[in-house]
């Protein structure tokens, strides 16, 4: 409590600036994109108020968005589960005494180096020739070649992100710790439940959050592997609102009330999932 | 170390060596493509570059000149350098400041600033170039303040998440002393941060460095950055892509953010090495 | 540690510093009584030639011209932010009447200006009853596109089962069938790889087929109907050429260089790379076609051997049909700027168009066929399927098929699912039929929807 007090009055100096960037970059166009989920427009200056209908059509206009959801869902999941796993034990790989873990490290995270459409259409050159070789077909064939090959190039993507932050977390585990574990010669998975990840739960619950917050937004990947083929099954959230933007006319009101929509689903599971990893913290 | 171990140590090389080979496929492919003509690239894009294919630096220097590559470089340089910088010092202070300041507030803050990082970019895409443009941030200059406020949501989510971590006794201790929170942030606490800090940077500096839409929709093209330059001298309006020219810039365009990661990594492990953390 | 505090200071310091001049140095470019002119341009291959053309006019007459270039597919959104901003562009592009509808609060109306009255045919300006809000600036053709070479070496085949003799000669749907069956017969003679180039269906590079191709059947449609595509999207369609649309498309998948499971991987890139290295002898594409695969290495197609087909369908009366032309390039003058800036923005475009050295910038290097009264007959530009567009325009006897059946197409959404029926359709997961009721049926609801 004694630090709490005494940098309390210090607000201006440490908060206020970010405070205030944060507001211009980010509260007040969040709140007129509130405002425009209302309306109907065609840019943000020349809106009108239409009340909740834009949110009545983007739900019952066609399916297509329940089943983005639906699908944006079921990625998160698997995602979620396969990055976080894979990272932490690589993380766990290259916190060992092997040789070139530096090397390893700077190859593993090098895909999150690279942004942009070019990687989407080499993993589709790649995953083409695979199919074709196999199966004389191609990712547009099957949803679940789409659905399967985005898991594949998120968690190539993600995966190296991940991973620096649980080599940061698994690096302030201090020695004695994992020695004393040593002397008890306690095995390697008990080791790993009762001592390893107990110390570093804080990093696992910041890497669920960032995995299914960025699964949840999932947008260029889908563009470039899929583009929502075939007829749509593959189309995520994020590629259904920024359709519904663009490619639909006078939609732009709706397409902003699905994104409402979005941020409140994103919100509450994200809120939950705080809650419950949070916990384990303090447990910890 | 037990034999047991050894061998643990061995296997995980191999699993690593493997793994790591694939994860380079991908890439591989656009440094050889890079070199290779756009029919070729098209025709054949697993074909090593042949005797016709191979184009040299072709790819590379029409790409460079076309793009105005390196007066792209320089505003990429600026704006992540300074975004970054600006986001590391700024989110730290405030996520000490939020995750030891006991106030409804500061709950209210910690709240909002991850409730950004699950926004969808494109739901504030527009509002927030009209913003930009009304308060005249809408420049290389002004665009660093909205990315501190727009990076913040995750940096400050990181900061809060380890400096919870931190035994407060440090800082007790140090106040006792009679230091005021600014000496006592810069000398007890950011040092304590900073592999933390270094992953932010390069977290945030990669995001910074291939962002495309934030920059084209606040700047627009008159000073282009990197991925703007690309996208814009590398297509056409019917969708033409020069799939050479785009691997071409994409290897010389990833140079300078590896170099900053490896740089970044030396600092983690260091900062480690030196015993700066104690759990 | 100290170090890297103070550096960053000193960073954030000099941050600070220049976002203020920044600051100071923005929003100067407005006020003076002349006129501002501010060109957001949709065509990125042509961006530095507007750089010298801006040059240029400054040269000329002293006015400053600001021109941003949206990268390709960006321009809505790039537009859409903009068009908000203090300093909106004066000048930007709309791709026919769907556009218009789309910007029709931002659109000027340009019947009086100069450049629409030297509009060569005034009824390709996007126009209503009220006024013009459109000038189209360039045309452009489409249509099958031949590499002669190849089709003189069939034509000189001992064992061909056609009768005629060369590829112009081709006037009817069956006789390009038994064409190019023959040749598929015979590929290995010919060297190639199929008659067609891939029919790219991936989903984003499937508007030569959900589009262009598109154009034919409803052309045939709504000139028996007496559609009147003034009025924008008609309410209902029948599909009623679509069998004969179908019978192209299976052409199209049948001969072609890719099996048709796997043309969901192709890109128009791709389908164009496979007609310049000689594994194809047709490819369907427009005269923006030709510059991308010209100069590149591993062209083996000559420039004098590149002609152009109509998109024979098996419509009756087919024999007159010429290949697709028209525009999606439309001037619109933003009617929310000043007077100033909007008659500025007017004279640097008429300047452009009706100078010489305006119109030399357009033949030689922007290379457009320009639809303006000022130029010449001979000035044209040297672009080989430019010129096959400009022969096919003034062949007689001989009727384009215009584009605007196609722009008024209900949505880009419902040009999407159209082409994902294809796709569905090229792999065998969707029949003909079904696929003419979804069409009908999706036309319907999103014509609805457009209002």
């Amino acid at each position: 409590m004694r630090v709490s007090t005494y940098i309390k009055k210090w607000f201006p100096v440490f908060a206020l600036p970010t405070f205030l960037a944060f507001t211009l970059a980010f509260i007040v166009p969040f709140g007129m994109g509130i405002y425009l989920s209302f309306t109907s427009f065609r840019t943000v200056t020349d809106a009108r108020w239409v009340g909740v209908s834009n949110y009545v059509t983007a739900f019952t206009e066609n399916s297509d968005f329940l089943h983005a959801l639906w699908f944006t869902v079921q990625f998160t999941v698997v995602s979620v589960v396969l990055v976080n796993v894979c990272a932490f034990a690589l993380a766990l790989l290259l916190t060992r005494a092997i040789k070139g873990t530096n090397i390893f490290r700077a190859i593993f995270f090098v895909p999150n180096l690279i942004g942009g459409i070019v990687l989407g259409y080499v993993w589709r050159l790649l995953i083409n020739a695979i199919l074709g070789k196999l199966f004389a077909q191609d990712i547009t064939y099957s949803a679940a070649y789409g659905f399967w090959g985005l898991v594949v190039v998120v968690n190539w993507q993600m995966i190296g992100y991940m991973m620096i932050i649980y080599i940061a977390a698994l690096q302030n585990v201090p020695g004695e710790v994992m020695e004393a574990a040593d002397i008890d010669a306690a095995g390697f998975w008990a080791k790993l439940f009762h001592v390893t990840i107990p110390m570093v739960v804080s990093s696992i619950t910041i890497c669920t959050f960032l995995t299914l917050s960025n699964c949840l937004k999932l947008f260029d990947q889908n563009l470039a592997l899929t583009n929502g083929a075939p007829q749509n099954e593959t189309e995520g959230l994020a590629l259904n609102i920024f359709r519904t933007f663009y490619n639909v006319r006078n939609h732009q009101g709706v397409g902003q009330a699905k994104a409402v929509v979005f941020f409140v689903f994103v919100a509450v599971i994200a809120y939950l999932q705080l809650r419950l990893t949070r916990s384990k913290e303090v447990e910890g | 170390m037990n034999t047991r171990q050894k061998t643990f140590n061995v296997i995980g090389f191999i699993a690593l060596l493997l793994a790591a080979i694939l994860w380079l496929v991908p890439l591989l492919l656009v440094v050889m493509n890079s070199f290779k003509g756009n029919l070729f690239i098209s025709q054949s894009p697993f074909a090593l570059p042949d005797s016709d294919s191979f184009m040299a630096a072709d790819n590379y220097t029409s790409g460079v000149s076309r793009t105005g590559f390196f007066a792209a470089a320089g505003w990429s340089l600026f704006i992540t350098t300074c975004s970054v910088a600006l986001i590391v010092l700024l989110t730290s202070m405030a996520a000490w400041y939020i995750a030891r300041v006991k106030a409804w507030y500061t709950s209210v803050l910690y709240y909002l600033f991850v409730f950004s990082m699950i926004v969808p970019f494109q739901m504030v895409m527009f509002t927030m170039s009209k913003v930009a443009n009304t308060t005249h941030l809408d420049n290389p200059f002004g665009i660093i303040i909205l990315y501190a406020g727009f990076g913040a949501g995750l940096s400050i989510f990181i900061f809060v998440g380890f400096i919870r971590s931190i035994p407060i006794d440090i800082e007790e201790a140090a106040m006792i002393d009679g230091a005021n929170p600014w000496k006592v942030f810069f000398t007890v606490i950011f040092p304590i941060l900073r592999p933390t800090a270094v992953t932010i940077a390069i977290l945030n500096a990669m995001w910074i460095w291939n962002d495309y839409l934030l920059p084209v929709l606040v700047i627009g093209s008159e000073y282009k950055t990197i991925p703007i330059a690309v996208q814009q001298y590398m297509t056409g309006s019917y969708g033409q892509k020069d799939m050479g020219g785009f691997m071409a810039m994409l290897v010389l365009a990833i140079v300078p953010i590896v170099v900053f990661y490896l740089s970044g990594q030396k600092h983690i492990i260091k900062g480690v090495a030196a015993g700066a953390v104690k759990g | 540690m100290r170090n890297m505090t103070k550096l960053a200071g000193v960073a954030i310091t000099a941050a600070l510093a220049l976002t203020a001049a920044g600051c100071g140095a923005g929003g100067s470019n407005s006020g003076d009584g002349a006129g501002s002119v501010y060109f957001l341009n949709f065509k990125p291959e042509v961006a530095d030639v507007y750089s010298r053309i801006v040059e240029a006019y400054k040269a000329e007459t002293g006015v400053e011209v600001r021109v941003v270039t949206a990268a390709s597919g960006t321009y809505e959104q790039t537009l859409t932010s903009e068009v908000a901003k203090s300093n909106p562009p004066t000048i930007f592009q709309i791709n026919g009447p769907v556009g218009y509808a789309n910007w029709r609060d931002y659109t000027a109306d340009l019947s009086g200006s100069d450049l629409y009255n030297h509009l060569t045919d005034k009824s390709l300006a996007v126009s209503t009853d009220d006024g013009v809000w459109g000038v189209p600036y360039v045309v452009e053709g489409y249509g099958i596109i031949y590499n002669d070479a190849i089709m003189k070496a069939y034509f000189a085949l001992a064992d061909k089962k056609v009768s005629i003799s060369s590829t112009e000669q081709i006037t009817s749907f069956d006789l390009l069938r038994q064409v190019v069956e023959d040749m598929t017969a015979h590929k290995a003679d010919l060297g190639i790889q199929g008659v067609f180039s891939s029919t790219s269906l991936q989903p984003g590079e499937d508007w030569r087929w959900q589009t262009h191709l598109a154009d034919v059947p409803f052309y045939y449609e709504f000139e028996d109907d007496d559609v009147d595509l003034t009025q924008g999207t008609p309410a209902e369609v029948r599909f009623s050429y679509g069998d004969q649309m179908g019978q192209l498309f299976d052409l199209y998948i049948n001969n072609s260089t890719t099996d048709k499971g796997q043309l969901g991987s192709k890109t128009v890139d791709e389908s164009m790379s496979e007609f310049a290295t000689g594994q194809s002898a047709m490819v369907q594409n427009g005269n923006w076609g030709w510059a991308g695969v010209s100069g590149s290495a591993g062209n083996v197609v000559k420039a004098e051997d590149v002609h152009f087909l109509p998109l024979y369908i098996g419509a009756p009366g087919e024999s007159a049909q010429g290949i697709n032309i028209g525009t999606e390039n439309y001037f619109a003058i933003n009617s929310q700027v000043s007077e100033a800036d909007q008659k500025a923005s007017l004279d640097f475009l008429y300047w452009l168009f009706s100078s010489e050295t305006g119109k030399a910038f357009v033949t030689n290097d922007l290379g457009f066929i320009a639809p303006f009264d000022t130029f010449a007959a001979g000035e044209g530009p040297s672009d080989p399927l430019a010129q096959e567009v400009i022969k096919w325009m003034g062949e007689d006897g001989v009727n384009s098929v215009p584009w605007s059946p196609f722009q008024v197409f209900p949505s880009q959404d419902w040009k999407n699912g159209f082409g994902a029926d294809l796709l569905s359709y090229a792999q065998g997961k969707m029949d003909w039929d079904a696929l003419e009721a979804d069409v009908i049926a999706t036309w319907k609801t999103q014509a609805a929807a457009a209002g």
